[in-house]
């Protein structure tokens, strides 16, 4: 049932072509550190969703359609809110694809 | 926030200003163990991130706090009261990873011919990886002593639960007294 619905999310976000910039971020350790990450991030105009995974230390922004988030702007936000960002890429992928990816491994 | 015990009592409100510096108001009740002495302080409070390193597995941090404000005493023995104005420096260093919690705390509680100065240390590690959206739970245990307070240290072990917008903790310290910890974020 788990890999029935990790393959409908992984297939399902693939085809809406979603871009996602996702970040990996050193120092957030704590549910605290990161919801305001979170929170400037959900702020965004160009938000569509955002999920955190504390165990990778992982944010990635979900880009609304017909929308552009620059790898440099979620670094921004991320250093503002106190911490670094070692690596950002963008992805042809929803959150939901992301978490499930995540998750399942 | 807030740190309710039988000896200290606590209750603040911080305003962040930015990632490093935070202005707020705090009102500390702090009562002698013999119950002779009890003063109570409010003050107007800074506290700056003075120093973050951000690690691959792990964040550390060093942080200013202090205060300036009113400390309003009243010795029930001697059937006395006053008012001085106190100032509460200090220091912290904590370091954290997602399992993994220490820190170390000494604060200043002075006014003229008072000295309550405070220190605590603190350990814990969480039960298991936590999910963001998920509370997690913790055990902390904190050693603590407040000079002029109390002549021995209090040690209490705490469950703490911590979600993306909250923590609570709560224990039982080694004199058999109730302690309880929190803070909202909002």
């Amino acid at each position: 049932m788990r890999t029935l619905l990790f393959l409908l999310l992984v297939i399902g976000g693939a085809a809406h072509a979603a871009q996602t910039v996702k970040a990996h971020v050193n120092g957030m350790v704590c549910a605290f550190c990161a919801q305001g990450i979170e929170k400037k991030a959900r702020a965004l105009p160009q938000t569509e969703d955002v999920y955190v995974n504390l165990k990778r230390k992982i944010v990635a922004v979900q880009v609304k359609e017909g929308q552009t988030l620059s790898g440099d702007t979620l670094k921004s936000l991320v250093k503002d809110a106190g911490y670094d960002v070692v690596q950002v890429e963008t992805v042809d992928d929803t959150t939901a694809g992301i978490r499930a990816r995540m998750e399942h491994e | 926030m807030g740190d309710i015990g039988p000896n200290w009592r606590e209750v603040f409100i911080n305003y962040t200003v930015t990632a490093r510096d935070a202005i707020g108001v705090s009102h500390t009740t702090m009562r002698s163990d013999d119950d002779r002495e009890s003063d109570h302080l409010t003050e107007i409070t800074y506290t700056r991130l003075l120093h973050r390193w951000n690690l691959p597995e792990a964040q550390a941090n060093l942080w200013f706090m202090g205060g300036v404000g009113e400390l309003r005493g009243a010795d029930h023995e001697a059937d006395s009261n006053w008012g001085r104005t106190a100032v509460t420096p200090g220091f912290q260093a904590d370091y954290e990873t997602t399992r993994l919690y220490l820190s170390a705390l000494y604060r200043l509680y002075r006014a003229s011919s008072v000295n309550h100065d405070y220190a605590a240390v603190r350990a814990g590690f969480a039960f298991f990886e936590p999910h963001y959206e998920q509370t997690q739970p913790w055990l902390i245990v904190e050693a603590r002593s407040m000079y002029g307070l109390s002549d021995r240290p209090e040690i209490t072990p705490m469950l703490r639960l911590i979600n993306r917008s909250y923590f609570i903790e709560a224990g039982v310290n080694n004199f058999g007294q109730p302690r309880c910890n929190f803070m909202l974020i909002f």
